[in-house]
């Protein structure tokens, strides 16, 4: 494993950020933290960067002590930060020059770092202009430029999606994904349960400073977030009927909209939609609805991941 | 590129490219200097110290003594030796020595008591007020108090006279201040709370760079800064004003360097006192804009009044701004200017250490 973290714990006076949090990142993957605000996400990562004081506990980063050798660890990171870092009056190729020296990295690899970042996050056409000038897409992959400049093993990003819309998302996601091509390890934060199924090998769901559950995305809906359900909408006229022939399952229905849980979720809905063909219903939708990594968390911990409570 | 060096050339970059720096920290001050000039280069009420060393001690030495006391715009330095005197009048400390021989009393009744007065003539304004003072007081006092007609010779000398200075040649060299303020100064409060404003400080905490290296960069590029106004300022004074002064570089630079760091030292430790990276900024130039009054940039430090002067004291630019005027106008040499040297080393190693720790203390403190 490329990062371990044991039993860390911060406390800011009476609230307690991190309560005692382990767990280990392997080389070359995605990993993620997954949790509602006021989880701990921040704090974790920033711990790990070296930009906050742990209480208690300890970790390791590729080797090296997040305490001892802290200089160590922070030359291996590339940090990238929810808010884009750039200096507004400088081109982007200053910002990065000055990232790069940051990390004393030779103007010889400098230039090599130049290319393929413009090849990969295509900052290519926009180099020689100010970061006041260009727009928040632009900005995003600039700041990630700046970030991984040193070519660093580890990459680190807090909420790097927040505020971006569906398309600047999945562009960002090819970004992370070239990252794993290039073997380097991602750990990224986030709130958004489609990024974390989407792009993380693993996931750590967290709540109030604690891991709830750790494991592949696939895993944790199989096993903690409950079975699949058959969805299927009818014509109002038929929907009395509809419930008449499906009373053998455990439905739950509201009005023309059914819901049946199901362990074998595609043969039961293959049962159904054969039973109600051949009855004369006219199905408007039947689809299996599986168990999303919210479900996982309303299942661990009783809120959403916006926070709010399950009525 | 080293990252000491990357820090420096990041700050000069960004500094140069903001709207405004160029005038705030450089064509401002050339017009205060302009303005200054037109409107003050004349008399100004003032609070001069001078020594004086009563060698008579009789009824009427005394009366002269509380005389000059009562003018209220000389502040007496009493000497029993002149030697000490002269050494002080050489040092700066006083503007001029008064000396009544022992046998002033004796020789009134003959009309040729004499008392001798030495004035430090490199400010020619500060120079005639002082000696047409105590000239009129002297005369008065014999010609009123006794009735007497010119029972007193007053025998007079300027040190120091190698050149006609004016106005100009006192301000120029005091303006050339101003960049250890201005530019020193705020800029390092600046540098520091620009980042922790932007959040860029993070990228820099989350870096493998050292923070002391860090202030080291932020210092060399804080010293460029100053650098470039303090030429920039000299060349304008030069062509628009034509002071005749001693650009005396090899002594000037020493100079100037320790009271620019002296003042980046002032702004690390102001720029970690405030609490909100906006509030320390507003100090910064608040307190900057305070203290120029009180180093003796504008006017000579003798315009000012007595607690004006003491406070000045206090500030290790007044002693820079000092040795600037000394070496500029006075042609003061290398071992005349050891005591200022010495005293903004010591300033200015004891505030920069001051800076790295609360610095340091606030970095850990997240
Ligand atoms: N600098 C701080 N001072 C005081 N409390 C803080 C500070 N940073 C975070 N917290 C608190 O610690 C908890 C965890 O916050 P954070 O790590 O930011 O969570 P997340 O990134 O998951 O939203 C929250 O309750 C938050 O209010
Ligand atoms: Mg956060």
């Amino acid at each position: 494993m490329i990062i371990e973290v044991e039993e860390l714990s911060k406390s800011y006076g009476e609230i307690k950020a991190l309560d005692g949090v382990s767990f280990t990142v392997e080389e070359g993957e995605i990993f993620g933290l997954l949790g509602p605000n006021g989880a701990g996400k921040t704090t974790l990562i920033e711990i790990l960067c070296g930009l906050r004081r742990l209480d208690k506990g300890g970790a390791t980063v590729q080797g090296y002590d997040l305490i001892k050798d802290t200089y160590k660890v922070r030359g291996v990171i590339g940090f990238c930060p929810q808010e884009t870092l750039l200096y507004d009056l400088l081109t982007v190729r200053e910002n990065l020059a000055f990232s790069a020296s940051l990390y004393s990295l030779s103007s010889k690899k400098f230039k090599e770092r130049l290319e393929s970042s413009s090849k990969v996050l295509g900052i290519g056409e926009f180099l020689n202009r100010k970061a006041q000038h260009l727009s928040g897409g632009m900005k995003r992959r600039a700041n990630l430029a700046a970030s991984i400049v040193h070519d660093p093993a580890i990459v680190i990003l807090d909420e790097p999606t927040v505020g971006f819309d569906p398309n600047m998302k999945r562009e960002f996601w090819h970004f992370i994904r070239e990252l794993k091509k290039e073997e380097k390890t991602v750990l990224l934060s986030t709130h958004d349960m489609y990024e974390a199924d989407e792009l993380c090998d693993r996931v750590a769901i967290m709540h109030k400073g604690k891991i709830a559950a750790l494991d592949k995305p696939t895993v944790l809906k199989e096993k903690i977030g409950g079975q699949a359900t058959v969805h299927i909408r009818v014509r109002s006229d038929q929907a009395q009927k509809t419930r008449a022939l499906l009373k053998e399952y455990h439905f739950v229905a509201k009005d023309k909209e059914i819901n049946i849980p199901a362990k074998d979720a595609w043969q039961t809905m293959h049962e159904i939609s054969n039973k109600l063909i051949s009855h004369g219903i006219f199905t408007e939708k039947i689809e299996i609805v599986e168990p999303t990594l919210e479900d996982v968390f309303i299942k661990l911990t009783g809120s959403r991941l916006t926070g709010s409570e399950v009525s | 590129m080293n990252s000491i060096i990357g820090i420096a050339v990041k700050d000069i970059k960004t500094f140069f490219r903001e709207k405004g720096t160029i005038f705030w920290t450089i064509a401002f001050p050339v017009l205060i200097l302009l303005l200054f000039t037109a409107i003050f280069g004349r008399e100004i009420p003032f609070n001069a110290t001078i020594g004086v060393v009563d060698n008579d001690k009789t009824a009427s030495s005394i009366g002269i003594v509380s005389g000059l006391n009562a003018t209220g715009f000389l502040t007496l330095r009493n000497y029993t030796n002149v030697t000490e005197a002269f050494e002080d009048l050489n040092a700066t400390n006083i503007r001029a020595v008064f000396i009544i021989p022992s046998n002033f009393e004796q020789s009134l009744p003959y009309r040729n008591a004499t008392a001798f007065l030495t004035v430090d003539g490199t400010n020619p304004d500060v120079a005639r007020i002082v000696e047409d003072g105590i000239r009129t007081l002297l005369l008065g006092y014999y010609k009123y108090a006794f009735n007497y007609t010119d029972p007193v010779t007053l025998n007079a000398e300027k040190t120091t006279i190698t050149k006609n200075i004016g106005y100009k040649e006192n301000i120029v060299p005091g303006m050339l201040t101003y960049p250890l303020l201005f530019s020193s100064m705020v800029v390092a409060t600046g540098a520091i709370v620009f980042e922790r404003e932007k959040g860029t400080l993070k990228k820099i905490r989350a870096s493998p760079i050292h923070p002391i290296n860090m202030l080291i960069g932020k210092t060399l590029a804080a010293l460029f800064q100053t650098a470039i106004a303090i030429i920039i300022m000299s060349a304008l004074a030069v062509v628009l004003l034509g002071p005749k002064l001693n650009w005396n570089v090899p002594l000037l630079v020493p100079i100037f360097f320790l009271g620019s760091m002296n003042g980046i030292a002032l702004g690390l430790i102001i720029s970690c006192i405030g609490r909100a990276p906006q509030e320390a900024s507003n100090a910064a130039t608040t307190i900057a804009i305070v203290l120029q009054f009180f180093t003796g940039m504008y006017f000579p430090v003798e315009y000012l009044p007595d607690y004006m002067q003491q406070i000045g004291r206090i500030i290790p630019m007044t002693y820079a701004a000092q040795a600037i005027r000394d070496i500029m106008v006075r042609d003061a040499t290398a071992a005349a200017l050891l005591w200022p040297i010495a005293t903004l080393t010591i300033t200015a190693v004891i505030l920069y250490v001051i800076g790295i720790l609360l610095y340091k203390r606030w970095v850990e403190k997240e």
